[in-house]
């Protein structure tokens, strides 16, 4: 997978961004990992980071049935 | 390096108070009417103000449905809401000011849920436009094509069937 990113010159992730973070979260609502995202270990922890805080703000499901 | 980290220190000693940039998310009940929702955001920026903090953005509330049920203390009862009206706001401000307004909108009953973190100056959104699909305009109708023709063929006899069938049974 191509890092979505870099290619769209994306500095900082916000956790209001929903429809970007489903894109590095599997059906389940799980956070993808390095290896499927293809991110750096900067934008890895950014990306998570920020999934949590949506999660919490009910932006995205914790777990996805 | 080292003179670097020698110049912010003496340069923070010098203003005494340090700002920094955070960023408040917050969800309000839904059962709150539309014209109040001011009143709660209102209360929140005048906290900020207090602090002596200063706006960089805002996101009003508009209600949004919310991924997982989250539940309110409403009285002695607990009530859980499916949606609520999510608004941000962006600031600068001393670093007291993350404490203190954690401590109040856990206090608003208003509020449903919040959270402070610290953030960076520049717009964090990103500019992107998720990919879609695929894209089909409105005004496109979808045209019939004309039905092709039936060919209309001379009847074949019985001895050229036969022929035919018996060269592919060859092949």
């Amino acid at each position: 997978m191509a890092n979505i990113l870099t290619q769209n010159d994306i500095r900082h992730v916000d956790y209001k961004d929903v429809d970007l973070l489903k894109q590095f979260v599997n059906p389940h609502g799980r956070v993808m990992g390095k290896k499927r995202t293809g991110l750096t270990a900067k934008q890895q922890r950014a990306v998570e980071a920020a999934v949590k805080r949506a999660r919490f703000m009910g932006l995205l499901p914790f777990i996805q049935k | 390096m080292v003179d670097a980290t020698v110049a912010i220190t003496s340069e923070t000693s010098e203003n005494e108070v340090l700002s920094r940039i955070y960023e408040v998310g917050y969800h309000i009940i839904p059962t709150i009417a539309e014209e109040n929702l001011e009143k709660v955001v209102g209360g929140i920026r005048a906290t900020i103000e207090k602090a002596g903090g200063s706006f960089i953005a805002e996101g009003a509330p508009t209600l949004t449905k919310l991924a997982y049920p989250m539940e309110a203390r409403e009285g002695d009862r607990r009530i859980s809401h499916d949606r609520g009206y999510f608004g941000w706001v962006k600031f600068e401000a001393p670093v007291a000011i993350a404490e203190m307004l954690e401590e109040m909108l856990k206090a608003d009953a208003s509020i449903l849920r919040s959270i402070v973190f610290r953030t960076v100056r520049e717009e964090t959104r990103a500019r992107m436009k998720a990919p879609t699909l695929r894209e089909v305009k409105r005004t496109d109708t979808i045209r019939s094509s004309p039905r092709r023709e039936e060919e209309v063929s001379a009847p074949i006899s019985e001895v050229d069937l036969d022929k035919a069938l018996q060269d592919i049974t060859t092949d």
